[in-house]
């Protein structure tokens, strides 16, 4: 089990953000988290490594807690990438700088080695000829890479992505599902929190459906979508694919 | 009648150029007085000025603590500071502070002056720093990096650009305010205009003078704040136009 989780609480006043979830993911799964705006999802998300204040429970990523001490969030933080619904992109930065910044600072990189990982990671995923471009000449599907590749830079072993797509035109949003796609062929951890079902039904190993901070149903895609066992997940499907 | 008129005219022209004469004759030797002060009034408003920005900054910083001890007593500092007229830290900082520690005026001055701006500073450092929007932090720790970290190497870059207009107020301000430190006898600029009018009773064009030489210096900084606040310029933001 490369991520434990037991019982995890998490409350934002009167709400229940994340109401007693537990989930085990192994080594190379990519699990799907979906279900309506609100239920709590990115908070379970961001509690992975730590952005979010856990109220109990705990997580176990390969060996180290994350509990309400933080403690060791240090070292979680090194195993988990996470990319954001809103990029976050360094804008002072020009595309390599923001690729290398964490590589020197954090993993202690040489300026050549992590040149060349940046560099490396870019050609990938098709933005080799954009190093020195800064954030804000990017189109929302080039950022959106560049975001992802500044976060794989860290060599992390689980990927999180928060609704990566949701701020992009229809037409950019295949190019950082691609990208997605590849890097769960390559084996990568993933949790994914998304509101394109096509994706989840394509990509993901198992599928959450979380509704008001609680798992309600959890399975392989095929049963979730094709034949969900609750009836909540059922309605919930049916407006959403009606959406899409 | 005629000629009479004439003959004024030409009385009049001449008195003039005899009194223009003589009054850039008398400033120039007033300008040639102050001229040797001027250094002194940009030495001290640099001196105090670093001195302001680096306090400013390590009590901007306190101000943001996760600690809320470290917050309040930033807090306290910030505010006695600037509740209180620079005029009266100067004087309690020469005679009283200067008399026990034994300060000289000059190194009183900076002080005085370098510790007042520095309330101001870090209030500005602390609004630049938290106009950074809350994603940039949550990129860097998920990322890896520390707080301190964050704040050096993303938050405080893009800080720097929010406080320079801010921050080239202050330095204007503080390059006028330095010429109170002339009451405890540094000789700067305003000290020069005082000495200079004492021995020649020339008020008018001595303080006309030296309030044309500040007019000059500010104009100086503020060109040279123009120049820094293009050179901080990133490439692709906040060109956007309306």
């Amino acid at each position: 089990m490369i991520i434990q989780i037991k019982n995890l609480y998490r409350r934002f006043g009167k709400t229940q953000a994340v109401d007693d979830v537990s989930l085990d993911v192994e080594q190379g799964e990519v699990v799907v988290i979906i279900g309506p705006s609100g239920s709590g999802k990115s908070t379970f998300l961001r509690c992975l490594n730590a952005l979010e204040d856990i109220d109990s429970g705990e997580i176990i990523i390969e060996g180290h807690r994350i509990d309400r001490s933080h403690k060791d969030i240090h070292r979680v933080r090194l195993e988990v990438g996470m990319v954001f619904q809103n990029f976050n992109l360094f804008p002072h930065l020009n595309v390599i700088e923001n690729v290398k910044l964490a590589q020197k600072v954090v993993r202690k990189r040489s300026d050549d080695v992590a040149h060349r990982r940046a560099l490396e990671l870019l050609e990938q995923v098709g933005l080799g000829d954009k190093t020195l471009a800064y954030p804000a000449e990017l189109s929302g599907g080039q950022k959106q890479r560049v975001a992802i590749v500044r976060a794989l830079a860290m060599d992390p072993k689980i990927m999180l992505f928060d609704e990566v797509t949701s701020a992009l035109d229809p037409e950019m949003i295949g190019e950082v599902l691609d990208v997605m796609k590849y890097l769960a062929q390559k084996g990568m951890t993933m949790l994914v929190v998304t509101h394109k079902l096509s994706f989840a039904r394509d990509v993901a190993d198992r599928v959450i459906f979380m509704e008001n901070g609680r798992i309600v149903e959890q399975g392989s895609p095929a049963q979730i979508f094709d034949n969900p066992a609750i009836a909540r997940t059922r309605q919930f499907l049916t407006s959403a694919l009606g959406d899409q | 009648m005629t000629a009479i008129y004439n003959f004024n005219i030409f009385r009049g022209i001449n008195d003039l150029i005899e009194w223009a004469s003589q009054q850039l004759v008398i400033y120039i030797d007033i300008f040639k007085y102050l001229l040797p002060a001027v250094p002194k009034t940009i030495l001290i408003t640099v001196s105090s000025f670093v001195l302001a920005l680096a306090l400013g900054l390590i009590f901007g910083l306190l101000r943001i603590s996760y600690r809320k001890p470290v917050r309040t007593l930033a807090g306290i500092y910030i505010d006695a500071i600037r509740g209180v007229p620079l005029l009266v830290q100067i004087f309690f900082i020469y005679f009283g502070l200067g008399a026990v520690l034994n300060l000289e005026r000059f190194t009183a001055g900076v002080l005085a002056i370098g510790i007042c701006y520095s309330a101001y500073l870090a209030e500005i450092f602390r609004a630049g720093i938290e106009a950074i929007d809350h994603g940039q932090y949550e990129a860097a720790y998920s990322l890896g990096m520390t707080r301190l970290q964050t704040l050096r190497h993303v938050i405080i870059p893009q800080s720097i650009r929010i406080v320079i207009p801010p921050i080239a107020n202050q330095f204007i301000a503080a390059l006028k305010d330095s010429s109170l430190v002339s009451i405890i006898g540094l000789r700067e600029l305003t000290r020069a205009g005082r000495e200079y009018y004492s021995q020649n009773f020339t008020d008018f064009q001595t303080w006309l003078l030296v309030g044309v030489i500040y007019l000059i210096m500010t104009i100086g900084a503020s060109r040279v704040v123009k120049w820094l606040e293009r050179y901080f310029a990133v490439k692709g933001f906040g060109t956007l136009k309306a």
